[in-house]
């Protein structure tokens, strides 16, 4: 049999991630005992294990898309669906350690076109970094703005650092760590969707806590 | 995890009554899958962990959902399984089928809609997740039901209207609408119609799937260039959509570019070799324009990539070798013999196709007496009734010939032109066959009594029935049956005149259920041909209006 690197690092992939979902599923299996010390090491192998599940997603996707942009599959979706699935995995990731909101306001339409995965994936990011970050609240929300449908991820922390602002402002590359690859790959996402020559957009603010918002043409 | 809503509206889901099936082959993960299941209330699971098994259980009974895993080690992956269970109809419209998956790139590897699961899942995922995403799918094919009754009931027409009904009252299922309106119109020949949806739904947003309906709704109307033209725009944005370079590759045959046809299946085998059909086409493709070596690598990987696809047939076995014999390397169609001697030999249509490559090895290698008992061999599964496919039986006549068996020969091209009186390119190669061996009189005039007699008889039924001499024409179309019993296209008209004759005089039993004989028969010889969904429509309203007691059964 000759060897095959792709097929190899293929069927490596497939196994790691196996291990890593029974991982994930076992972990959530242990009870929460109303000790602080168990419960937040708990949650915290919870969080950090979820976490390394979604950056192996990101890291083969920049493996596939190596040197050429991402391709968005575009279909119609639910925006309302979608708020609620993201709700529900920050519920889940959160173990009521956090309250997670929903506001989807009424001119949100039923339909809308973008590739689900990639948004989704986006806005987990930013889930992550509101779990991280937060006092006591998050809140995923729908609106129509300027003809664009935003999704935004907001919380009660004390916001997003000046320099993460100012290189998002700037379209600057961030240091490639942590935050800011998540960032930088949610750009990449939002910008890949376009639509009669608009392209969107991520933008950070704060408000006072951090608001991640994707625009989507 | 919360309880489900209260029973109170249209959106609530019993997931207590569902009826689940796993199919993964790891059993960590079937079991880990299963406490995932019953997080929101699944209770009765099936697990299994392979295809097979898979397909037993679906047999026995019906699921609900089925949660497969795309790779399940050896034997069939999670899609050859759901091409078969679509293709069999083992699984309704209403079963839920989710694929689990590693990697995001899949869904570009799957796009046509018929081949596409309902939904797929990157792992690893939550229950949660899974949770919102099974629900989303339930609630839409609950909408959809009135859509999936009237369509099982081949009621395309009924299943349009309930389409319809969706697109203006269901504003959040009227892309879905739209999509599995625009699969119907094109079913039923309705070519404009369904070109007209897809440009509607492409004005809203070019979405991948749209466009490629639209570039098939131009193609089926002989637009070629503008299906073209969409197509490589299409390609252009999303390289990766395997689907497009089928239906580019049926557009280039169709413009007579069959080096553009090759290249475009050649692109899609590069992003997914694993798809049989794709590489048998490659396969025949480049056979076709000479190009042997990219040729037998595709019929290679069609038994490589196929071995457990129900696509496969005994003819693969006889394209491989036969490229392989005009290589003229021989060991290398001993050694295919020999590999699937076991799979050969189960049906007489694999011993067959051995015997037939045996009879042609051995010739080429001068081995005559060993050639003539492989022809015997071939003469004796005949003789029962054993059939191959029309390449296989014209390298067959070569090799009678070249054996001195000329009358054989000429027996079974004749068999070939009478059910293929049509086909320009398979009586082309009879032709080449009869000018190789010296024999281009007697070809010819094999080649005309054959495809004469079934074209005088065709032709004669088809002018009758113009003029309404319906009972005449069913006589001449139907000794033309029994001449030509598997050609696609007197088959068709057969049923058509059958039709014809019973709108005129009234019901009669017998005939109709020979013109369903035959249009099966016309299904399995040419499956997709144009002109079968109009067929059935007719049949479907004859029976219909003369009362058939089958429909009874609501």
């Amino acid at each position: 049999m000759k060897f095959d690197g792709t097929d190899f690092y293929a069927a490596l992939i497939h196994e790691l991630k196996n291990n890593l979902g029974v991982l994930s599923m076992t972990l959530e299996r242990i009870p929460l005992l109303g000790e602080a010390e168990h419960d937040a090491s708990v949650d915290s192998a919870r969080l950090l294990c979820q976490n390394v599940v979604d950056r192996l997603h990101q890291a083969l996707l920049i493996y596939k898309a190596a040197n050429q942009p991402i391709h968005p599959v575009l279909d119609a979706y639910s925006p309302h669906d979608l708020v609620q699935e993201i709700a529900a995995s920050a519920r889940a990731l959160a173990h009521g350690r956090l309250h997670v909101e929903t506001a989807i306001a009424a001119d949100t339409p039923v339909l809308w076109f973008f590739d689900r995965d990639l948004v989704e994936m986006a806005l987990v990011n930013a889930i992550h970094n509101a779990l991280a970050h937060a006092r006591s609240t998050i809140r995923i929300e729908a609106e129509m703005e300027a003809d664009c449908l935003a999704l935004r991820v907001r919380d009660d922390s004390p916001g997003y650092p000046e320099h993460i602002l100012e290189s998002v402002a700037d379209g600057r590359p961030y240091a490639a760590t942590g935050t800011g690859l998540g960032l930088q790959f949610a750009r990449l996402i939002a910008q890949s969707h376009d639509n009669r020559g608009r392209s969107g957009e991520l933008r950070l603010g704060n408000d006072p806590g951090a608001v991640f918002s994707l625009l989507l043409p | 995890m919360s309880q489900p809503p209260a029973p109170d509206s249209d959106t609530f889901i019993d997931y207590g009554a569902l009826r689940a099936l796993v199919v993964d082959d790891s059993p960590g993960m079937r079991n880990a899958l299963r406490l995932t299941l019953s997080n929101f209330g699944i209770t009765k699971i099936q697990m299994v962990a392979n295809a097979a098994e898979a397909i037993f259980q679906i047999k026995n009974r019906s699921y609900d959902f089925i949660l497969c895993d795309f790779n399940l080690g050896v034997g069939r992956d999670g899609q050859q399984l759901l091409e078969e269970l679509r293709h069999g109809n083992l699984i309704a419209l209403e079963t839920v089928f989710m694929m689990v998956t590693a990697e995001s790139y899949y869904e570009k590897v799957v796009a046509t809609a018929e081949l596409a699961p309902d939904d797929y899942m990157i792992k690893p995922f939550s229950a949660e997740l899974l949770c919102s995403r099974l629900t989303g799918i339930l609630l839409r094919k609950r909408a959809f039901r009135d859509v999936y009754w009237h369509f099982q009931a081949q009621d395309l027409e009924a299943s349009i209207a309930a389409c319809d009904a969706l697109i203006h009252n269901k504003p959040k299922y009227a892309v879905d609408a739209l999509r599995f309106k625009g699969e119907l119109l094109v079913a039923l020949g309705r070519f404009e119609e369904a070109e007209a949806l897809y440009q509607q739904v492409v004005s809203m947003r070019a979405i991948p799937w749209a466009r490629l309906g639209l570039a098939r709704s131009l193609h089926l109307q002989k637009k070629n260039e503008e299906a073209e033209e969409e197509l490589r725009d299409v390609l252009e944005r999303a390289p990766e959509m395997v689907a497009a370079y089928d239906l580019l590759s049926d557009v280039c045959l169709e413009k007579k570019d069959v080096a553009a046809a090759q290249e475009a299946l050649e692109k899609g085998v590069a992003i997914s070799a694993k798809t049989v059909r794709r590489q048998q086409k490659l396969g025949e493709v480049a056979y076709g324009n000479g190009d042997l070596d990219t040729a037998r690598t595709a019929f290679d990987n069609v038994l490589e990539k196929g071995r457990h696809s129900i696509f496969v047939t005994p003819a693969d076995f006889g394209n491989l070798c036969r490229v392989q014999l005009e290589q003229g390397d021989l060991e290398a169609v001993a050694d295919t013999l020999k590999k699937n001697k076991s799979t050969l030999q189960a049906n007489p249509e694999g011993q067959l196709v051995m015997a037939v490559t045996q009879s042609l090895a051995h010739t080429r290698t001068g081995n005559l007496s060993e050639a003539a008992k492989a022809l015997d061999a071939v003469a004796s599964l005949r003789a029962d009734g054993t059939r191959g496919d029309a390449q296989l039986m014209l390298d067959l006549a070569g090799a009678c010939m070249a054996n001195g068996r000329n009358e054989e020969a000429d027996a079974v091209v004749a068999e070939v032109a009478r059910n293929a009186h049509d086909s320009e390119a398979l009586l082309a190669k009879a032709k080449r066959l009869y000018d190789e061996a010296g024999r281009t009189d007697a070809g010819a005039s094999v080649l005309a009594s054959a495809t004469g007699d079934v074209r005088k008889l065709n032709n004669e039924g088809v002018v009758l029935a113009q003029r309404g001499d319906y009972k005449t024409a069913v006589e001449k179309l139907l000794t033309a049956c029994n001449e030509a019993p598997y050609n696609p296209r007197i088959l068709m008209n057969a049923v058509w005149v059958i039709l014809k004759y019973i709108d005129q005089v009234g019901m009669n039993e017998t005939m109709i259920e020979t013109a369903r004989t035959q249009l099966r028969e016309a299904e399995r010889q040419a499956p997709g041909h144009p002109r079968l969904a109009g067929l059935r429509l007719q049949m479907k309203d004859v029976e219909t209006r003369f009362g058939i007691q089958r429909k009874a059964v609501r």
